[in-house]
């Protein structure tokens, strides 16, 4: 019988003493909570200062139904929201009439919100309390990027808000977009780095509340990049994001403060992952101080958002998710989290249902109410012979993997030439058909009926009630201006303007989504999956 | 797209008989969804090019798209990615009836349990989440007579 390994391939020992502590770490360790180089948390008192976020992925459907389901989970305790848009309008920059979505109708509003214009984005956040809120638009992919947070600030503002109040993030992840979940049209990655370092310019100048940007880690590993993979994926966009920075003539403390947060996952591996976590944490310190010269401490501690690994989630005996979301939340807790995710236990059925996502809430509130000590206490495994281990090889394993992609010309041209994609897929086509059996699947299956459940589905109506919205809009709006608007649009993205001003001029002249991806299209082209999979 | 997409069988050591036409069994695979979650029709691919077939990947694809695919490459079987809702897919199997025959289909992917009884009663055999992919090789091998 093999020796037992972590997922990422560290061959685990029966027992660790005081010679696995790795002398290497040894003033790391040493060092507290919220000191350089933050191994052992972001902050000095942790979780008594401040609990983490609870933040879940939610939206479907329309405007409306968006709006009631935010409403919902925050009347639950949720202490932000995320405004999850649909994947066929959203993701591709398509309005509701392009041939692509109409020949898939009833997929619209499945998978996330339709918002096809600023004036769907003010009825989804109608009655929110915006200002006291942390928000996330549903800059998921990277051309969506600028239309999703401009589409929400100029909702707001139509609120009388002041971009000044408002705090959020971005994300605009080159993970999802080019690893993850891939779509059928995408700017290539260039033109998104570009558009991403407008964002950061954008939000260093108006915007001090709201992360423009943010690294999602956890796209890469839920596709199939392990621990160390991840790790050094990340800090390699971290480095690429400094270097456009910095060439833009910008200060890179700019984007180093701006971008100070990423989302990364917490799996089953729930040892692995704590100590990623911790790993995460020094290397962004260690990169930023030592190749980049930051010594602004706040930009120098990584606040990490964990999504729990919605492939951990079973089809089968859905309620046992419960269980598996309540491991992955206390190990992303245990590794120092400011905000946190944890899948729906119908993951694998469905987006989350009402109770799928109250059940996500809870579990995070019984850690954060019940467990004894969990949020009294910083970094409670640090010392751990066999957590202080992993990091230890964890770090050293992720560093090389940064050198490999350094050394193939950079994250944004491992993403364009796909290697980092080929990776995942190996990983995936490599690692046996099941690396470990899973309860209520591979073994224990007897299902006891009345614990199946149906999943959600959203109305299958989102479809026409968009065709509706814009039919009215294009009645209503001025049309001079949209099409001005879009034509300003237009030269931004040519030239080398910023394109977030302009792109709010839009939302303000109410131009749609499918309009602005066709001047995308225009002007920057669709990369091409380079990877055959 | 489809000619770029074409490989021939990486491992094929008969253990697939033939096809229709003397050829090993020919699979036809695409997603119905715009949703490019790619994990598991690419392992489904490869788990069917190790078992001998020859695999016709067409990625995100409309009903008439996958109709015509199955038609034009004159496949044995139609593996559909399912990602979104289950009027999506009964729209591609109407299309695939009317173009390509009674060519057979399986389907996996997020079906929840409601959705698949749907397609079962089409007579579309479903392969939820967490599936073997030992046991799709044979259900492909066993719906192409190979």
């Amino acid at each position: 019988m093999a020796e037992p390994t972590t997922p990422s391939g560290i061959p685990l020992r029966p027992v660790y003493g005081p010679d696995d502590l790795p002398a290497s770490h040894g003033a790391a360790r040493a060092s507290a909570p919220g000191e350089p180089p933050f191994l052992r948390g972001a902050y000095p008192r942790m979780y008594r200062a401040k609990p983490w976020r609870i933040f879940q992925l939610s939206g479907y459907g329309s405007p409306e139904e968006l709006n009631r389901r935010l409403h919902f989970l925050l009347e639950q305790g949720e202490t932000g929201f995320i405004m999850k848009r649909d994947r066929v309008t959203n993701d591709h920059l398509y309005d509701v009439e392009h041939p692509e979505v109409e020949a898939r109708r009833e997929d619209v509003g499945q998978t996330g919100a339709v918002l096809l214009s600023a004036r769907d984005v003010e009825v989804a956040i109608d009655g929110l309390p915006i200002t006291e809120s942390y928000a996330h638009p549903g800059a998921g992919v990277v051309q969506a990027g600028p239309w999703c947070l401009t589409s929400y600030w100029v909702a707001a503002r139509r609120r009388g808000v002041d971009f000044r109040q408002l705090a959020g993030t971005g994300q605009s992840d080159f993970f999802l977009t080019y690893v993850g979940c891939l779509t059928k049209d995408q700017i290539p990655p260039h033109a998104g780095l570009r558009l991403n370092c407008d964002l950061i310019e954008f939000c260093r100048e108006h915007m001090p509340r709201w992360v423009p940007v943010s690294i999602a880690g956890y796209n890469g590993a839920d596709s199939g990049l392990n621990a160390y993979q991840e790790l050094g994926a990340v800090m390699a966009n971290a480095a690429e994001y400094l270097d456009a920075v910095s060439d833009a003539g910008l200060p890179v403390e700019t984007f180093a403060r701006g971008i100070g947060g990423i989302s990364m996952r917490t799996s089953m591996s729930f040892f692995e992952d704590i100590a990623k976590l911790r790993a995460a944490r020094k290397m962004w310190h260690d990169l930023l101080r030592s190749q980049y010269g930051v010594d602004d401490e706040k930009a120098l501690a990584l606040r990490i958002h964990v999504v729990t690994a919605g492939s951990a989630m079973t089809y089968q005996q859905p309620l046992n998710n419960i269980v598996r979301g309540t491991l992955m939340a206390l190990a992303a807790a245990l590794g120092g989290v400011q905000s946190l995710g944890v899948s729906g236990y119908d993951e694998a059925i469905s987006i989350p249902s009402d109770h799928a996502h109250q059940m996500s809430i809870r579990v995070q509130q019984i850690l954060q109410q019940e467990c004894g000590g969990l949020v009294d206490v910083a970094d409670p495994l640090g010392g751990s012979y066999l957590v202080e281990s992993l990091t230890a090889e964890l770090e050293a394993r992720g560093w090389e993997f940064f050198e490999q992609i350094r050394n193939r010309g950079g994250f944004v041209a491992t993403i364009d030439d796909g290697w980092l994609l080929q990776r995942a897929a190996d990983n995936q086509a490599t690692a046996a058909p099941r690396g470990t059996e899973l309860v209520g699947v591979d073994s224990h299956t007897d299902d006891v009926a009345p614990f199946e459940i149906d999943g959600f589905a959203a109305g299958s109506d989102a479809w026409e009630r968009g065709m509706e919205r814009v039919a009215i809009l294009r009645k209503e709006r001025h049309e001079r201006a949209a099409g001005d608007a879009l034509r300003a649009l237009e030269r931004a993205c040519r030239g080398r303007d910023n394109v977030v001003p302009l792109m709010l001029d839009a939302l303000e002249a109410d131009v749609t989504i499918g309009e602005v991806g066709g001047v995308y299209r225009e002007a920057f082209g669709s990369w091409k999956v380079p990877v055959e999979l | 797209m489809i000619e770029e997409w074409r490989e021939p069988p990486t491992a094929n050591d008969g253990r697939v008989g033939a096809g229709r036409s003397g050829r090993p069994a020919r699979v036809l695979l695409a997603k119905t969804a715009l949703d490019g979650h790619w994990r598991g029709v690419m392992l489904i691919a490869r788990t069917l090019r190790d078992a001998g077939f020859e695999v016709v990947s067409l990625g995100m694809a409309t009903a008439d798209e996958i109709a015509n695919a199955a038609r034009d490459e004159d496949v044995d079987l139609v593996g559909l990615n399912v990602g979104g809702r289950v009027e999506v897919v009964e729209r591609v199997l109407d299309r695939l009836r009317a173009v390509a025959g009674d060519v057979p289909v399986f389907a996996g992917g997020t079906v929840p349990p409601w959705a698949a009884k749907r397609l079962v009663a089409r007579g579309i055999e479903v392969f939820p989440p967490g599936s073997a992919p030992d046991d799709i090789a044979a259900a492909a091998r066993r719906l192409t007579g190979s």
